[in-house]
């Protein structure tokens, strides 16, 4: 096993590199823009035998030529930030909706800067698409050749985004231990299209097919199922890779931190994850038995995870990277209505912060952390959302 | 109300909608929503009540069914699913009791492209057949139906149009309950819009393509130049129409270099 | 050039690859365009599509892909073919003018400047007509149609058709095209000659529509005709962004207003409206007779 202190972005190449893309057509944007040129060099090099890298003149583009390699049978990728990933908007639902298993690197950049918030990817919510968010650059390895096996999985057959926050992560280097190769190898096995439609092996029934025959609630019903059973999915590939590989990520769905005997949990996805695991240490020196629950897989979310937690604390603080004008916090509605019908009512609190870069430090994990253990003491909230 | 795309049913659809209106009831026009294809048939559809019309589905049993186009009128899909007791108005140049339209429906007929012939000076049915709907089913009253025409046709056109509804008013015939209860199993359908490959699409056709072998001098012009190859080449070197495929279109008529096609009018179009 | 691939009344092969009937309007002239298109390209490919008219199924397996996404989508099975080892099968597409003109050129562009291994085959009916027949880039001068209808203060379309063809030949790809339903032979000869060509090609087939342009639709043909006659629609092939090859070259054009005459679209014209498009054509023609005779272009 080899390593390297190496950036986020690179992690990412290094990743696509194992996991033996056959395509990738890509375009600059700050801040994933490295990604772009590792890959070119990657492809130079020929140490990728039969790729195929495209210097697409625009991101749209690039999640179209993905998106039609795909078809034919090409495991493909693609990388985009912020106003690249609301430029891909409109085909990028049609990679979900044909039941493509494309993965995409999504390195946050807040959609009102140029400095990282999850409003990128959050604004994606309803492509059908499934997001992961990590939270360090071993992860982004890891999870990149994951996300195959993922999308892969007959049971799934959807594209993957896999989001990290731009800057810190993106161009801060880490120590990163490399798989090798044969090891991935045996892990990720070949990619196959499904149905093939290459001429030879396509089915001529296919030629034809009126528009819009049929139930039109069925393609929707298929398509949330689909995306549903990531959670069954998510934690078989994490599970498997644990074993074979020796790191785990929680359960693959979540990645609990001292949440045993805590009195409340605070949730926090990506890079805010990590500070927050700092703090949450912190806390406890100081008798505040706080533990944080990093939130990896936020679709599908993990409904069942946080309903068996949520019996065992007095309250959860949920952190959100990004804020819908009007609507507030994704996260915070996803615990809330997840928790709604169960037994037990634990108050649930929200957080936004982090916005535009919005530097999140320790201390402001640590607040939160204790905001929320008033609430599980039975003190009021100052407010049910608040701004950090 | 059924007609071919391009022969003004929505129109149609919309003055009986703003007839409806004018006597104080509430209306709801509604065509049938996907692509529109030049001598493709298609639906249109209205709903009148006293009330505010709040539903939005598509009519699904109507209490009257209109056909615009005589061909149209020939298939049973335009007497299917009315309420018992229903009533199919008809542009056909015959009488009622010739129609073989089935199911529990009155019939009555009106031959609507004379008159617009003689009014209007061109075969566009969908206001000469209003009046005989007002007179046959006093749904809206023909004047009424004057003033939703002039609404969409000012001045001497909407003269004209009214000519054409008056006619009509006077000439349809009395409702005459159908010759067959039951409805034949074999049916053309009606719902040809869209994309894909189509079944058949021997419905639009006004006028079919007639080969004389004799002229014919086998050069695959017509053949060559059909957009639906809807002529088959057959082994005496002849070209002949395939049924389903032919939408009379007359492309291969006008380029036949000898006039050997000439492009007859369906029977009772 | 794709003399090497002449062909005869006799020689069309009879075999159909379309599956017909289609849903298009009577006499559509796309539906023509298809149909000999696919005559002659065989089974081995797949077909790529955008929105646009219906023209014809084929019995091919069939790409979609966004309206802007045509180039890219192309690029994406050319490059993924390859990525697999299937470079036998062909990445072809049958777009229309939308989408190649307009909202598709930047995609189209970018594929030709990278020399993708692709062949785009444009049936243009000069308008989006798939959505009611509103004008394109493709839309001729003084053109009616739904958004830019003739009135007071309006003409019809006020600007030039989009020059596609020298367009995309300036970005030197191996083979553009100009052919018509109206010269089938021609147009298959060119089909069949790109499609063994590696990299960028486009042929631009200039499909009469019925509907959108106001005329009986037995005429497709006639028109088609008299619009390459008159040198409206001038029939040539470029290599390479250098070589070029006027196809079709008599010994007189026919007038513009045999072409302009019979459809609505253009029936509010002026004789003086006539004239300049009368004297932009012949303008035209003497520089394509230029090149001709030097059998190159300037790009």
């Amino acid at each position: 096993m080899s390593y390297e202190v190496m950036v986020g972005n690179k992690a990412t190449a290094v990743g696509c590199k194992l996991a033996r893309i056959k395509v990738a057509a890509v375009f600059p944007i700050t801040p994933q823009t490295t990604i772009t040129e590792y890959l070119s060099e990657i492809h130079a090099s020929g140490e990728l035998p039969g790729f195929e890298f495209i210097n697409a003149e625009g991101e749209l583009s690039s999640q179209v030529i993905v998106q039609a390699a795909e078809a034919v049978g090409a495991r493909s990728f693609t990388c985009t930030s912020g106003p690249g990933l609301l430029y891909m908007h409109h085909p990028m639902q049609e990679t979900a909706s044909k039941r493509l298993p494309l993965v995409m690197a999504v390195v946050h950049r807040g959609v009102k800067s140029m400095q990282p918030d999850h409003s990128d990817l959050m604004s994606q919510q309803w492509q059908g698409w499934l997001h992961i968010y990590v939270e360090n650059a071993q992860e982004i390895l890891d999870t990149t050749v994951m996300a195959y096996k993922i999308a892969e999985d007959k049971r799934i057959r959807l594209p993957v985004a896999v989001g990290y926050d731009g800057y810190v992560l993106s161009y801060t280097a880490e120590p990163v231990e490399i798989p090798a190769q044969e090891d991935v190898d045996a892990f990720l096995p070949p990619y196959k299209p499904m149905p093939s439609i290459l001429p030879d092996q396509v089915d001529p029934k296919t030629f034809g097919a009126g528009w819009g025959e049929g139930d039109p609630m069925k393609p929707w019903q298929m398509h949330h199922e689909a995306a549903l059973n990531g959670e069954t999915v998510i934690k078989e590939v994490f599970a498997e890779w644990g074993k074979k590989f020796g790191r785990t990520y929680g359960n693959g769905m979540i990645e609990p931190y001292r949440v045993e005997g805590a009195d409340c949990v605070i949730t926090a996805m990506g890079t805010i994850a990590g500070t927050a695991m700092a703090a949450i240490d912190r806390l406890w020196t100081d008798g505040k038995k706080v533990g944080l629950v990093k939130i990896r897989s936020f679709l599908p979310f993990p409904r069942k995870d946080f309903q068996e937690i949520a019996k065992g604390v007095g309250a959860i603080g949920v952190f959100d990277r990004s804020c819908q004008p009007g609507m507030w916090g994704p996260v915070y509605h996803q615990m809330r209505s997840t928790l709604y019908d169960e037994e037990k009512k634990t108050p649930v609190i929200g957080f936004i912060g982090g916005l535009s870069g919005k530097e999140v430090r320790v201390e402001d994990m640590m607040k939160i952390g204790e905001k929320t253990l008033k609430v599980a003491e039975g003190g009021k909230p100052e407010a049910p959302i608040q701004w950090v | 109300m059924h007609g071919r795309g391009g022969q003004g049913a929505v129109t149609a659809s919309r003055i009986i909608a703003t007839a409806a209106y004018e006597e104080g009831k509430y209306s709801q026009a509604i065509p049938m929503y996907g692509t529109e294809r030049r001598g493709a048939p298609l639906t249109a559809y209205v709903r009148i009540d006293k009330v505010r019309v709040r539903e939005r589905e598509l009519v699904h049993n109507p209490n009257y069914s209109l056909c615009f186009d005589p061909l149209i009128g020939l298939q049973q899909a335009v007497a299917n699913d009315l309420k018992p007791g229903g009533k199919v108005l008809l542009n056909a140049p015959y009488a009622p009791e010739k129609s073989e339209l089935a199911g529990d429906i009155e019939i009555a007929t009106v031959d609507a492209t004379s008159i617009a012939l003689e009014t209007l000076g061109r075969p566009i049915t969908n206001t000469a057949l209003l009046g005989a709907f007002s007179k046959a089913t006093g749904v809206v009253s023909l004047e009424s139906i004057e003033k939703a025409i002039k609404k969409y046709f000012p001045g001497r056109l909407g003269d004209m149009n009214i000519a054409a509804v008056r006619k009509s008013y006077e000439k349809v015939s009395p409702w005459v309950p159908a010759k067959n209860k039951v409805a034949p199993k074999i049916q053309v359908d009606l719902n040809v819009g869209g994309y894909g490959t189509l079944k058949d699409v021997s419905s639009w056709r006004v006028f079919y393509p007639e080969v004389n072998e004799e002229k014919c001098i086998g050069c695959k012009s017509c053949w060559i130049f059909c957009p639906e190859a809807a002529l088959e080449w057959k082994a005496n070197n002849k070209p002949a129409m395939i049924d389903r495929a032919c939408k009379g279109c007359g492309v291969c008529a006008n380029e036949c270099p000898v006039k050997a096609i000439e492009m007859k009018r369906v029977a009772g179009a | 050039m794709s003399a090497s691939q002449r062909m005869t009344r006799a020689q069309v092969p009879m075999e159909e690859m379309i599956l017909a009937p289609g849903s298009t309007c009577q006499g559509c002239g796309a539906a023509m365009a298809a149909r000999l298109t696919f005559k002659v390209l065989g089974s081995n490919l797949i077909r790529h599509g955008i929105p646009c008219c219906p023209d014809q199924v084929t019995k091919h397996p069939r790409v979609g892909a966004v309206f802007e996404g045509g180039g890219a989508s192309l690029t994406g099975t050319a490059r993924g073919l390859k990525a697999i080892g299937r470079e036998d099968v062909k990445a072809v597409a049958f777009f229309g003018d939308g989408g190649t003109y307009d909202i598709g050129l930047q995609g189209l562009s970018a594929a030709a400047e990278r020399n993708e291994n692709i062949l785009v085959i444009t049936k243009d009916n000069e308008a989006y007509m798939n959505t009611g027949g509103q004008r394109s880039g493709g839309t001729p001068k003084y053109a009616e149609t739904t958004t830019n209808p003739v009135g007071p203060n309006s003409r019809g379309k006020g600007e030039p058709k989009k020059n596609i063809p020298m367009i995309f030949a300036a970005h030197y790809v191996p083979y553009i095209a100009t052919a018509s339903v109206a010269f089938p032979e021609d147009l298959m000869q060119k089909v069949k000659y790109a499609k063994d060509i590696i990299g960028f090609r486009l042929i631009l087939i200039q499909a009469p529509c019925p509907v959108g342009w106001r005329f009986d639709p037995a005429k497709t043909i006639e028109l088609a005709r008299a619009g390459v006659q008159s040198g409206m629609w001038p029939l040539y092939e470029i290599e390479n962004g250098t070589a070029f090859k006027l196809n079709y070259k008599p010994k007189e054009l026919k007038p513009v207003s045999e072409y302009l005459k019979p459809q609505s679209r253009f029936r509010h014209m002026t004789e003086t409206e006539v004239n300049e498009v009368q004297t932009n054509v012949t303008t035209n023609w003497q520089r394509l007779l230029k090149a001709d005779e030097m059998k190159t272009v300037v790009l």
